[in-house]
């Protein structure tokens, strides 16, 4: 058994990470312990609001590397420790039988250099699924400059693998993580991108990586403009087939003239959230969200923003409007416009059909018309007004996306 | 008039039966001494009637026995009358209801059966077992719908090596997976015997779970609503401890873990 201590310092480091999601993986079992459930699964909350549902470990915190705004960089005087990946295997096995966990999410510092470090990673994988014959969610954090043949072995194990891109520009980068480069993060996530397609194409037996991957972003800590970072996040979905990308708001802990005295407020990393939904799952295109060289407005969310400099669109009749159009209204959420098409195949749809089927008249009122009545402003200042009102008193419940990336899928909607 | 009937699929069949044309038709599984004053009887199941009324239904709607076994699960009082109010209109149309959100009864209906599919989903990630010396798990749960044996699928799937009992303790009964057979048992009170390991693995876990919260950002209301409390009282990592010290005044909160500040991108 690890011992106490130990599994505090190296939790205490990987817990900063978002990306904490166990979906996409249908790994079956084969006579083990453990399988792979595809809408992913929450075993339990912490007070700060997040979800528990992979087991978050660092291999090690013991860092060659010295990235400005990391803990665990070499110049910083913090108790290390670096586990065995059989403590690890156990850790992982004993807690998912119990039903604590839905699996491993593994990550380390440079520990030694990064062959080392990737090589205990495949290692440590390699033993839980062979010798431990462990079946369930595994994520493996790649080390940026590690050989690509442990890459590579590496996602034959893995359900899902990340390499972090932490900040949105190479010059960024630079500045404030020396070690790294913008090559060396992306090339390791192409080389992966390039040997899943393959891996597909052929039909091979075994699986790679069949949960993808996905990558976090730093925001706040460099002064890329939110528009350049969905770009960039859009360019990662079309281009490099990733999953999700996680943000992060900047917090200052670690001081250095490099980098910003003040946290990034997390409205902010709310909205990049909203777009990034917009994005994956409403048909947007980040050209009509925001242009490249500012933010997203923070007093309405993106969807609201766009509508208002679309009124010329609305308002659309429910009882007609295609399902596109209807995921385009502000208080209309991918359920409500499932609904929506679903009841009205039977009958003609009013408002009061509508409140009953939680659609969010407050917003949506402004822009649709349901058997003909329309209810809302129709003067862009009026609606505007409107809108952003309800959002102050809102968001003191709004849930953060951020914070509940497993449960997001059914929460998210706007 | 008000129909009790025992809470079973045959009785409720048959009360459905008794009752489809009567437009004041209340049905409940409530105790009977509450329709004082008001005039009531009991049905009890009658399994042809009940089987030819399921034949019937399934006529108009393939899936509409999945419906009534689910709506019959919810623990909510008002279960019978949203399953009855549903049906009848099913039985009215002749044709399948279940798009029709815009009837009250559907999306009654609808809810209830999301809501009894959601305590499904919540258990998936809540239940907690416990190793017993055989090797065996073991986990009490108190659920609002009976759901045990909807759980064993899923659990089988994942731990096919390891017998379990799934146990839930409100309506006295175990959903077991013996190693060959999933079956569900009658059970009042467990005597468990835990492994050696057992509570060294709890405190590994609780000690995971403390140290994984990030005090600075706290969210009660939020982790409330997705893990409502009335499901921590079998979860060793004993949120409410958790939370205690996280509502704590500051003074007695020396111990906490969030001295360390946030390393941010302490990995790759
Ligand atoms: S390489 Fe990773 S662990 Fe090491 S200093 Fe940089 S961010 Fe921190």
């Amino acid at each position: 058994m690890i011992a106490e201590e130990k599994l505090k310092i190296l939790t205490n480091s990987a817990k900063y990470d978002v990306s904490c999601s166990s979906s996409g993986s249908g790994r079956r079992n084969a006579g083990g312990i453990g399988n792979g459930m595809p809408d992913g699964c929450c075993h339990s909350f912490t007070p700060d609001g997040r979800c528990v549902s992979l087991l978050k470990l660092l291999m090690s915190n013991d860092c060659v590397f010295d990235c400005k705004y990391c803990m665990s960089r070499r110049s910083c005087d913090v108790p290390r420790a670096t586990a065995t990946p059989e403590e690890i295997c156990e850790l992982t096995v004993d807690f998912y039988k119990r039903n604590y966990i839905e699996g491993l999410f593994l990550s380390s510092a440079v520990h030694i250099s990064p062959d080392h470090t990737m090589e205990l990673l495949v290692r440590t994988v390699r033993l839980l699924r062979t010798k431990y014959r462990f079946f369930g969610y595994v994520h493996v954090k790649g080390i940026p400059k590690a050989d690509p043949l442990l890459v590579t072995e590496a996602a034959k194990y893995a359900d899902r693998m990340s390499y972090n891109l932490e900040l949105p520009s190479e010059k960024s980068l630079k500045l404030l993580a020396p070690q790294k480069s913008r090559e060396s993060l992306l090339l390791p996530m192409k080389q992966l991108q390039r040997e899943r397609a393959v891996f597909r194409a052929e039909k091979r037996k075994g699986s790679f990586l069949p949960a993808g991957q996905t990558t976090q972003m730093i925001v706040g800590a460099s002064p890329e403009r939110d528009g350049q970072i969905l770009r960039l996040t859009q360019s990662l979905y079309r281009a490099n087939g990733l999953r999700r990308v996680y943000y992060s708001s900047y917090s200052p802990v670690v001081e250095d003239s490099l980098l910003p005295a003040v946290q990034s407020p997390a409205l902010r990393e709310h909205r990049l959230y909203q777009a990034d939904w917009l994005l994956r799952f409403y048909g947007f295109d980040v050209e009509e969200l925001v242009p490249e060289d500012e933010n997203l407005p923070l007093d309405v969310d993106p969807k609201c923003a766009w509508a208002l400099r679309n009124l010329h669109l609305f308002p659309v009749e429910v009882n007609r409007a295609p399902l596109e159009m209807l995921l385009r209204v502000p208080g209309i959420g991918g359920r409500s416009a499932q609904k929506i098409i679903a009841a009205r195949r039977y009958t003609a749809l009013t408002f009061e059909h509508l409140k009953k089927m939680r659609v969010v008249l407050r917003r949506a009122r402004h822009f649709i018309t349901a058997s003909g009545k329309f209810y809302g402003e129709k003067n862009e200042l009026a609606v505007r007004g409107l809108l952003t009102a309800g959002e102050h008193a809102e968001r003191a419940q709004q849930l953060s996306l951020f914070d509940t990336a497993a449960l997001s899928a059914r929460t998210g909607e706007l | 008039m008000i129909y009790f009937f025992d809470g079973s699929k045959d009785a409720f069949l048959t009360a459905f039966l008794c009752a489809f044309r009567d437009e004041d038709a209340y049905l409940t599984t409530g105790s009977r001494q509450l329709s004082l004053g008001q005039q009531s009887v009991f049905v009890p199941a009658d399994r042809k009637r009940a089987r030819r009324c399921a034949q019937r239904l399934t006529s108009f709607d393939g899936r509409c026995m999945h419906d009534l076994d689910m709506l019959l699960r919810s623990g909510e009082a008002e279960r019978g009358q949203t399953a009855f109010c549903y049906f009848r209109l099913l039985a009215d149309r002749k044709r399948p209801v279940r798009g029709e959100f815009a009837e009250d009864a559907v999306r009654q209906a609808s809810e209830c059966i999301r809501r009894v599919g959601l305590e499904v989903h919540r258990l998936k990630g809540f239940v907690r077992f416990m190793e017993c010396e055989s090797g065996a798990l073991y986990a009490p749960i108190a659920p609002d719908h009976d759901v045990s044996d909807l759980l064993l699928p899923h659990f089988r799937a994942r731990l096919p090596n390891i017998p379990f009992v799934i146990h839930d303790v409100r309506r006295s009964k175990a959903a077991v997976w013996d190693g060959e057979h999933t079956f569900t048992a009658p059970l009042a009170r467990a005597e468990i015997a835990l492994s050696a390991d057992e509570a060294g693995w709890q405190t590994l876990w609780r000690q995971y779970y403390a140290s994984v919260n990030i005090p600075s950002r706290e969210r009660l209301k939020q982790m409330k609503g997705y893990m409502p409390v009335r499901y921590w009282k079998f979860m060793p990592e004993n949120p409410s401890a958790v939370v205690d010290a996280f509502t704590a005044p500051p003074a007695s909160r020396a111990g906490s873990q969030d001295g360390a500040p946030r390393p941010h991108g302490s990995a790759q």
